[in-house]
């Protein structure tokens, strides 16, 4: 089986994580699978053209004319296209911060850029692993499900349920802004527990309810416009979809 | 400008083991030889998107910079806002940080001398392929040791939600902490047979000088320190201000980031850059290792003293953790905390405050620069000066001095070299981009 992993706009931290949290597995994955593409670990097959792949996860959101091209490529020849990290899966601030910003020039001499987008709205995208960064446990289970037939899941509980799961004090309880309740779960509420709030860099939870949880802000006499913000920063395009349905 | 008689005479086309998008162009019009280092790497607007962001949220934010450096990003960061802020933080406080950074830069040093400069230099397609699968395995455990205590220490392996503006959301984990740190001055001889390996490579031979810079406190081996100043090779020493304000941004129509120049002329920082500057004072068994190679302005030469300084991060993060081991227990912390501990939450603690604050730090890549200026609690204006947009000149000049030098030898072959060259400055062209060229 050919799995392939490329990079669009990002800090290359999903990648990243696949290669320090893997560890000595990464060499059972390369023993196991044609890894044709990933240019942090192998000099790509086939040099700069796209491979043919089974599985390609993409990191990044698509921000320049090379990223669009790369993407339609990537599609055109991977058979299963994952989603990997928020970038790719929301676009993460970068879709945010590219529609605030004004700007001289969007064109260089190779170079031009455009609206940050994830990658699912350029090309259909198979499944989504959502995160800032990606965790490499989830990785690992949706690889495995994928190569024996069935279907990848996602968490379908929020930050809030493992948050609460840890132990840890609540901070909403404690007077500050957290979109735990609001987030996908998976990360093992990594923020919350050092005492940082939560942001939702893994997009909204499946039973995100927006609106209640705006009420619990009102009636803890909580700031509304920071949970907004807030959830912009990360969830980048699903926030937008997810404020359009609550407010 | 576009001039008839020029030849591309190399195009590395997109560059593989380097982080991020990007490529090197040479070019020939008549005797002139002219080199191009493209940054291809779209912008991601972290630093325009916190102007008018509360000044808490910039760590975070400036973390996402790069997935490698991304702890050297929010402490800086961090750090900027605090002295905007006139925020002191407690000795503890810096103390960790600094130990914090020296993990961080143990991390990205293993991750780019294993899976990105040495596989090429000798010709492999992976570090996976590497006939010595025991220099393979002693550099991943050092990777993955290193990994964990950012994991430990920051609340995740990427991305550390753990440094915030004050000082730490939540008290180190000591015990577990502690025992990381001594798990990891287990790997000493895994690190020296690493870094032995490393010291034996034979790189090419190209000597062009410029001015090295660096921090710099006498009798230290500078990487967090809120007292050094910045010194270059010339013999010049100046406060972080005076270095801030020669910084020079320069844009080219054919990167997305902006080159920055210091008083309008190339300086290169780096790990070459520090040795050159402070290897009087690393640690006993790094410095050991360092009199072994003959140091000189050979930008090859950045891979070993990347090499070098992993012993020395790892001796230095045993010692200080020793030293700190009181402050990381958690029953004797009760001060690392400090701003976070109010409930009622930070925005409105640093309300009505303004001030400007610049960062300086020795990052993996070479020295770091954030600059803020926070007025009312909201972030009005952040800059960040990486190691990459610094030395993305001296990167070009050392291309076009090597095609000079070694074009008899045929630009087919020259091409790999050349390529080597790029990657031995760990060039990261996410962080680069910070400081895009589209404003």
């Amino acid at each position: 089986m050919r799995l392939a992993f490329y990079s669009l706009t990002s800090c290359e931290g999903c990648l990243t994580t696949l290669i320090t949290n893997l560890g000595p597995n990464l060499e059972s994955l390369w023993n196991i699978f044609d890894i044709d593409y990933f240019k942090l670990v192998r000099e790509p097959v086939g040099g700069s053209k796209v491979p043919k792949a089974d599985i390609a996860f993409v990191e990044g959101a698509v921000v320049t004319n090379l990223d669009r091209k790369k993407l339609l490529e990537i599609r055109e020849n991977s058979s299963f296209v994952v989603a990997l990290g928020t970038c790719a899966s929301s676009g993460n601030i970068a879709f945010t911060a590219s529609r605030g910003v004004k700007l001289k020039n969007k064109k260089l001499r190779d170079v031009e850029i455009f609206e940050a987008e994830p990658i699912s709205s350029v090309v259909t995208v198979d499944f989504e692993l959502s995160g800032c960064p990606v965790s490499a446990e989830e990785f690992t289970d949706a690889l495995l499900r994928l190569i024996n037939n069935i279907e990848p899941i996602q968490p379908d509980y929020s930050v809030c349920y493992e948050c609460r799961t840890k132990g840890n004090d609540c901070l909403l309880e404690k007077g500050r802004v957290c979109l735990g309740p609001l987030a996908m779960g998976g990360c093992g509420a990594a923020c919350p527990s050092v005492g940082s709030p939560c942001y939702s860099c893994r997009g909204p939870a499946t039973e995100a309810d927006l609106e209640a949880y705006l009420k619990t802000l009102e009636k803890k006499g909580l700031d509304k416009k920071r949970a907004v913000l807030m959830l912009h920063m990360f969830t980048g395009k699903k926030a937008k979809e997810l404020l359009k349905n609550g407010e | 400008m576009a001039n008839s008689k020029e030849e591309v005479i190399l195009d590395s086309s997109e560059l593989r083991f380097i982080e991020g998008h990007g490529k090197l162009l040479v070019k020939a019009s008549g005797k002139d030889i002219v080199a191009e280092f493209h940054n291809l790497e779209g912008p991601r607007f972290l630093t325009k998107y916190l102007q008018g962001k509360p000044a808490e949220m910039a760590p975070l934010v400036a973390s996402r910079i790069c997935g490698l450096c991304f702890t050297a990003h929010s402490i800086n960061s961090a750090e900027a806002i605090e002295k905007a802020l006139g925020i002191k933080v407690s000795r503890e406080v810096r103390d960790l940080r600094n130990v914090l950074y020296l993990a961080n830069n143990l991390r990205s040093h293993m991750m780019h001398l294993l899976y990105l400069s040495i596989p090429p230099i000798k010709g492999l397609i992976s570090v996976l392929r590497l006939s010595d699968k025991d220099v393979f395995k002693a550099g991943a455990r050092l990777l993955a040791k290193s990994t964990e205590l950012i994991e430990i220490w920051g609340g995740r392996s990427v991305h550390v939600p753990n440094v915030v503006v004050g000082g730490f959301g939540a008290p180190m984990k000591g015990k577990e902490l502690l025992n990381s740190v001594n798990e990891l001055e287990g790997l000493l001889p895994d690190a020296k047979k690493f870094v032995e390996y490393a010291l034996d490579l034979e790189l090419p031979e190209l000597e062009r000088y410029r001015l090295l810079a660096g921090l710099k406190k006498p009798g230290f081996y500078p990487v967090h320190s809120e007292d050094a100043n910045m010194a270059l090779t010339d013999g010049s020493v100046l406060n972080n201000q005076s270095y801030f304000d020669g910084l020079e941004e320069v844009t080219k129509e054919y990167s997305t980031s902006k080159h920055v120049y210091y008083r309008k002329s190339e300086i290169t920082v780096g790990a070459l850059s520090r040795i050159m500057l402070n290897r009087n004072y690393l640690s006993a068994g790094a410095r050991k290792l360092a009199e072994e190679v003959e140091w000189s302005m050979n930008p090859f030469l950045i891979v070993k003293a990347q090499a070098v300084e992993v012993v020395h991060y790892i001796e230095e993060l045993v010692k200080q953790s020793q030293e700190l081991s009181d402050v990381m227990m958690e029953a004797h912390n009760p001060g690392v905390c400090s701003t976070m501990d109010a409930d009622a939450g930070m925005a409105c603690s640093f309300r009505g405050s303004k001030g400007k604050g610049i960062s300086i730090a020795e990052a993996p890549r070479g020295t770091l620069c954030h600059s803020c200026e926070v007025e009312d609690g909201l972030i009005k204006d952040y800059k960040v000066y990486t190691p990459t947009a610094v030395n993305s000149k001296s990167i070009e000049a050392d291309a076009v001095e090597m095609v000079k030098r070694f074009r008899p030898i045929g630009m087919e072959k020259l091409k790999f070299v050349l390529e080597d060259l790029v990657r031995s400055y760990d060039p990261c062209l996410s962080c680069a981009v910070s400081l895009d060229a589209f404003d």
